[in-house]
């Protein structure tokens, strides 16, 4: 790299706001970085762009691979699954999420509880989907009505009766967009980081310890009280743990 | 008579003292220490010398009471010199050499020896000694004093002058002769004791100490039953040599004959630096042989090390194991390899030190190129007990992708404590070339890693599995993060927008209908409004009975008049309500109309039966009637 080159990455890095073109030259540096193995320069790359609101599946795809590459599973999973949640897909992610959680130290023993009805509802439906179908025939029905209104006695009648179905489709599309609400303001899922993560049965420090977990580990949060955070493990084991130990995805 | 007998042996006698006087006159006789200041632990050595003594001398050693003599031995040297014309002469000397010890601390005095020859006695001058308790380190002058040299009135004699052919030996014997300067005879086991000793006694951290145990005896051995190694805190020790048998050696300590065997020798490589203790080994040895031999413990002498630290300066990250002498190399396989074969790669680490605790550096492999982790192997090659010999580490590197790259070079940081100075050894980076396989395999950029495969038809396939990391993505989609539909600004404002709509759109009709005056004209209007509603629903009865029909229609038209005309007009006959029509100024277009629509629903409703085109044109002239009435 030149050292013009160098000074251009370093004037950006000092900006509060990168331009498009802007952020692909940084992202092709962090890139860079990564391929000669400098791994903490290519994750800085990554975080001030992410830092700077470009955001994004490949962006966080890549920061995980670094992590991995360093060997900080708990980093890596958890930039795997903010990928995956921003909408990223592929052979790759689903192949180094593989690679991340073949080295976690933890191994979930025992079948996971049966979730809730809403829960497994909402996790089959898509929450925007739902959205816009709850919006669309929730403003088609008002509209059919008030056309019926418009029209002219004798041929309106078709109105008023399109507008009732649509607003009675809108009935069970916004109970599950009700649902979905619901349950993303109440359920949360994180990634332990910390080495060693102790669980204990209160939120308390003389508390006896439950369990303990290790980085890379996707877990459940339940609620917070105080520092710590009640989470839950996939098989339904649950234990009180310091809030800095994990990282909501 | 003449006592001539007499007088002849007279003579003979004076000429045969005559003869004796000259010989008596030249013995010397006299003795020496090889130190004047001794410990009560040390051995010190005595040499009583008798220069040319008479046949039958007798030497009457000193036995002092406050020392011990441990053991006693005697020479005797003949030389022959040849000098001019002159009848050769010859010189004997006779030497004693005893070994003693002191018995008690202070000031003592070894009494003289005495020398009886033919009725006559010579004694020696006493030697006054310094005796301290403990040991005492001979000083160097004075430990390699010899005893005066007996030959050395010898002008010119054989051995005057001549160079000592065994002056060189001292450097060139090996290092357990030098070991053994150190071993002390214990005072009550000098018969059969057990020593340990080290070759140096100041160490840096890391470098090789070797620890020796020997058996020291005087007496027939049997067996050595057991045999407890001092306990090496702070030292990783390794195994030099270990004889399964009994192997005797002559050794003279402070001139004593001993018979040493080896027990164990080890090295010592010591892993942090300050004063490490080796304790005591112990042993339990059998003398004799079958029911007479009887069996004995013995404990050996505790030694000290001390070890310094590395020097400063050093380079970062050097452990105690880095201290030695080493070479690094770098052996490939080959350098040209088709996509899929294995490379192996060794990194050797040749030198003496510590072999089997050092660390060779890690390989350093591009990212396309996929190294396993190494398998080690360490060949030890002991040379005079000092360690030495090779770890390698072998590596197999897997191309990922066709290409050339570089196996950077590689460096080895150690301490070398015979220079005393950090050193470091390379290798030179080694290029490797990766080409297409002979099946046409081309590089996979999705960092496939090959399997590590035996089987040899698999070998010559090239097996790609989807294992191994997968790499970056060189494009990215930047996005803000996404919020969901329902959490975006316009969501909410927009589903309640038609509650909203519907509740303004009331509330104006409301406040409409309360501010305006309900006059004469308004009801009218409303009259008519409803008079054309009842027509509306006139409609729906077009299939039912037509008095239902004809009636409904009929009403509404009446009522629209009403309003229209304010005021009543049921029961009106035609005429009247022509008139009435006439009167409010109504044409003659619609009165006629107003009238047939009348007279048609009367008689509808009286004679059933009409057609529905007739029904049809009575609803579009009421119709009519009502349209256009307010221009």
């Amino acid at each position: 790299m030149s050292a013009i080159t160098a000074i251009l990455v370093a004037t950006l890095l000092g900006q509060a706001y990168y331009s498009p073109e802007e952020a692909q030259l940084l992202f092709q540096q962090a890139n860079e970085s990564y391929l000669k193995q400098d791994y903490a320069a290519a994750r800085e790359g990554y975080e001030k762009l992410l830092s700077r609101g470009f955001g994004g599946p490949d962006i966080h795809y890549n920061l995980g691979t670094t992590y991995l590459s360093q060997g900080d599973l708990g980093r890596a999973v958890l930039a795997f699954e903010r990928s995956r949640r921003a909408g990223g897909e592929g052979p790759d992610l689903d192949a180094n999420m593989s690679m991340a959680r073949a080295q976690q130290l933890d191994k979930v023993v025992g079948a996971a509880p049966e979730e809730p009805f809403v829960q497994r509802v909402v996790s089959a439906t898509s929450g925007n989907l739902v959205a816009w179908l709850f919006l669309g025939t929730w403003l088609a029905g008002f509209a059919f009505l008030l056309l019926f209104r418009v029209l002219r006695p004798g041929n309106r009648a078709w109105a008023a009766v399109v507008g009732v179905l649509l607003l009675a489709a809108s009935v069970p599309s916004g109970a599950l967009l009700a649902a979905h609400v619901w349950v993303h303001e109440t359920l949360h899922e994180a990634v332990v980081l910390a080495p060693t993560l102790r669980a204990r049965e209160f939120p308390k420090e003389d508390a006896k310890v439950a369990f303990e977990v290790h980085p890379g580990l996707k877990v459940r949060v339940m609620e917070e009280t105080g520092r710590y955070v009640r989470i839950r493990l996939p098989n339904g084991l649950e234990g009180w743990a310091e809030r800095e130990g994990v990282a909501e995805i | 008579m003449r006592r001539t007998g007499s007088g002849h042996a007279a003579l003979a006698a004076l000429a045969l003292l005559l003869v004796a006087m000259p010989a008596w006159a030249s013995i010397e006789f006299y003795q020496t220490t090889d130190r004047t200041e001794v410990g009560t632990e040390d051995v010190f050595q005595l040499t009583v010398v008798v220069v040319d003594p008479p046949d039958n001398a007798q030497v009457q050693f000193p036995s002092p009471e406050d020392f011990e003599v441990l053991s006693s031995s005697q020479s005797t040297q003949r030389s022959i010199e040849m000098s001019g014309g002159g009848p050769p002469v010859i010189q004997t000397v006779r030497k004693h050499v005893l070994l003693m010890r002191a018995n008690r601390p202070g000031t003592l005095t070894i009494p003289p020896a005495v020398l009886t020859a033919d009725g006559r006695t010579r004694r020696t001058e006493p030697i006054k000694m310094t005796v301290r308790r403990g040991h005492v380190e001979p000083p160097r002058s004075q430990a390699s004093r010899q005893p005066p040299d007996p030959f050395r009135n010898f002008p010119g004699g054989p051995f005057g002058r001549m160079p000592d052919p065994f002056a060189g030996e001292e450097n060139e014997e090996p290092d357990d002769r030098r070991q053994q300067e150190d071993v002390r005879i214990p005072r009550g086991d000098s018969d059969l004791f057990l020593r340990a000793t080290v070759d140096k006694k100041q160490v840096y951290v890391g470098e090789q100490v070797t620890l020796s145990l020997y058996i020291y005896s005087r007496v027939d051995l049997s067996s050595v039953d057991a045999v407890t190694m001092p306990k090496l805190e702070g030292f990783w020790s390794e195994d030099v040599e270990s004889p399964t048998q009994l192997t005797g050696e002559q050794r003279v300590v402070n001139g004593i004959p001993y018979r040493t065997y080896l027990l164990r020798r080890r090295a010592l490589f010591p892993v942090k630096s300050g004063t490490l203790s080796v304790t005591a080994a112990e042993a339990d040895i059998t003398t004799g042989f079958l029911f007479a031999g009887h069996r004995v413990h013995r404990v050996s002498n505790a030694l000290e090390v001390e070890v310094k630290p590395l020097p400063p300066g050093g380079p970062k990250g050097v452990s105690s194991a880095q201290v030695g002498q080493w070479d690094l190399s770098l052996e490939v396989s080959q350098t040209r390899v088709e996509l899929g074969q294995p490379v192996t790669v060794k990194v050797i680490l040749e030198g003496a030190g510590n072999v089997k605790n050092v660390t060779p550096p890690r390989l350093e492999v591009p990212p396309a190129l996929k190294v396993y982790d190494p398998t080690t192997t360490d060949k030890v090659m002991p040379d005079k007990w000092r360690i030495q010999g090779r770890r390698v580490q072998e590596y197999l590197v897997m191309a990922q992708r066709t290409g050339t790259f570089t196996l950077p070079a590689l460096e080895f940081p150690y301490f070398d404590p015979r220079t005393g100075r950090y050193e470091v050894a390379r290798t030179e980076p080694v290029e490797l070339t990766v080409e297409p396989g002979a099946g046409g395999v081309s590089s996979s950029p999705a960092t496939a890693a090959p399997q590590h495969v035996t089987d040899a038809a698999a070998e010559q396939k090239n097996v790609l599995t989807a294992s191994g990391l997968r790499t970056l993505r060189y494009q990215a989609r930047f996005e803000e993060p996404a919020a969901a539909v329902w959490q975006r600004p316009f969501f909410v404002p927009v589903v309640l927008s038609p509650l909203g709509l519907m509740l303004l759109l009331g509330l104006v009709g409301l406040v409409r209908g309360r501010l305006s005056n309900p006059d004469e004209g308004s009801r009218n209007r409303q009259r008519a409004k409803a008079a054309r509603k009842r027509l509306a629903e006139a409609e729906k009865l077009r299939e039912g009975s037509s008095s239902a029909f004809y009636g409904e229609v009929e009403k509404a038209v009446l009522n629209f008049l009403e309003a229209r005309l304010h005021a009543p007009v049921g029961g009106l006959t035609r005429d009247a309500l022509d008139a009435k029509l006439t009167a409010a100024g109504v044409d003659a277009e619609r009165r006629q109309r107003v009238r047939f629509v009348l007279e048609a629903c009367d008689a509808g409703r009286f004679a059933p039966g009409a057609e529905a085109a007739a029904r049809e044109r009575i609803l579009d002239d009421a119709a009519a009637v009502m349209e256009g009435w307010d221009k």
